[in-house]
């Protein structure tokens, strides 16, 4: 058995080398490359340049830019697959009711460990607020936010308790309510240009940010805010914050979820 | 010359790392050895795009420098050409974070199957899980 281990894995490694060796000289990858190729410095250029205002997207951020304007749709989609994998989830422990009392007994750890707990609990949420908000400005993004975000609750169902968090209100029922809220208003941000767009006889296409030659309309790139002006790059900052709703949400609800004692599940799913 | 070896050996170990995966997700008999595979699996690849985009010009992170929320000016032609030589290339970047949020929904999933089907069988190795459905069936 030893023998037979080794003897597959000098074989696997012989072949990476190979086909390493392979991809290289046979030109399918690059080596070392010194340039950009034509398309990304297509994209590099025209994002924030505002003389060519019409393929522009008025943000700094070329990932963010990319994300949510050029390949708008589709991170869309990508988003809804995510919500239907929780819907998934959330049907496998349908009947799971998810109280205070059966959340396991509540004890966590020592008392230093909840006390970093609790300093870091109100830490980790504004920094994640501020990910999601300088999404269109920095590297970073609603996702990446919600993701971060999701580690608050993570870290109290270890340290602290389950028990507690579900005591505090993080339930099953509202953490998926602000999931598809978050959704909802992604979806509201999509075809808000087009429907300003026909109520200036105007034509818009849905996810669509700045204006366009062929279709004249979009929400400007710098708002007055309070008689400041801001760099909101159009819907990018209000989709970067709807996701950033729907995400954190989301994997807060799985993480919930997740550490529910397994007596809650349901009754027909017995142990064999 | 060795420049050559350093980048021959990041595809090789990108490579290895995806035998050794795809040898974890049909070998190993356990469910949550298979599922951490799996996520293995998916990272790797996701590595090896934002590789591909990668240059050794003193590549710089895809995201013009110096903007704030009170920025009104915008850039000329001359500075985002100078921006556009020296940035990596954004677009294996933009794959990669729609391929995690896609890997994720997929763990998420595979990881309550896995929760019910402990909690059926009463166990994650997938030979007695097998055996167990197929009794069932008879």
């Amino acid at each position: 058995m030893e023998k037979r281990l080794i003897c597959l894995g000098a074989c696997i490694t012989v072949t990476a080398f190979i086909l390493a060796f392979a991809l290289i000289y046979t030109g399918i990858v690059p080596l070392a490359p010194t340039g950009n190729r034509p398309l990304a410095t297509m994209f590099l250029e025209s994002t924030f340049n505002a003389e060519k205002w019409w393929i522009w997207a008025g943000s700094p951020e070329v990932v963010t830019s990319i994300l949510w304007d050029y390949r708008g749709i589709d991170t869309v989609y990508e988003t809804t697959v995510f919500f239907l994998a929780i819907i998934g989830a959330i049907t496998v422990v349908r009947t799971m009711k998810l109280l205070p009392e059966t959340s396991g007994k509540g004890k966590g750890l020592t008392v230093i460990a909840k006390t970093i707990t609790k300093i870091t609990f109100a830490a980790i949420p504004i920094i994640a607020f501020s990910i999601a908000v300088h999404g269109h400005l920095t590297p970073g993004g609603g996702f990446q936010a919600g993701s971060a975000f999701a580690v608050a609750p993570l870290l109290v169902i270890a340290a602290l308790s389950l028990r507690l968090l579900v005591e505090r209100g993080w339930e099953k029922e509202r953490l998926l309510a602000l999931r598809t809220t978050g959704l909802i208003l992604i979806g509201i941000i999509a075809i808000i240009v087009p429907v300003l767009a026909i109520l200036r006889h105007s034509i818009a296409y849905i996810m669509q940010n700045q204006a366009k030659l062929w279709a004249p309309a979009g929400l400007s790139a710098i708002v007055n805010v309070f008689g400041i002006k801001s760099l909101l790059s159009g819907t990018l900052f209000w989709l970067n914050l709807s996701e950033f709703l729907a995400v954190s949400a989301g994997l807060s609800l799985v993480f919930v979820l997740l550490a529910a004692p397994t007596k809650n599940f349901d009754k027909e799913v017995k142990v064999q | 010359m060795i420049k050559d070896i350093v980048w021959i050996y990041y595809y090789a170990s990108l490579i290895l790392i995806t035998f050794m995966s795809i040898y974890g997700i049909a070998v190993r008999p356990n469910l949550l050895k298979k599922i951490i595979m799996l996520s293995i699996l998916s990272d790797t690849a996701n590595m090896l795009a934002v590789l591909l985009g990668y240059h050794t010009l003193s590549p710089k992170p895809p995201v013009y420098p110096g903007g704030t929320f009170s920025t009104t000016q915008f850039p000329s032609q001359r500075q985002l050409s100078t921006f556009a030589q020296y940035a990596v290339d954004p677009i294996p970047q933009v794959l990669v974070v729609t391929a995690i949020v896609i890997g994720l929904a997929v763990l998420v999933f595979l990881s309550f199957v896995a929760v019910l089907i402990y909690r059926r069988y009463g166990t994650l190795d997938m030979r007695v899980v097998s055996k167990k459905a197929r009794q069932e069936v008879k």
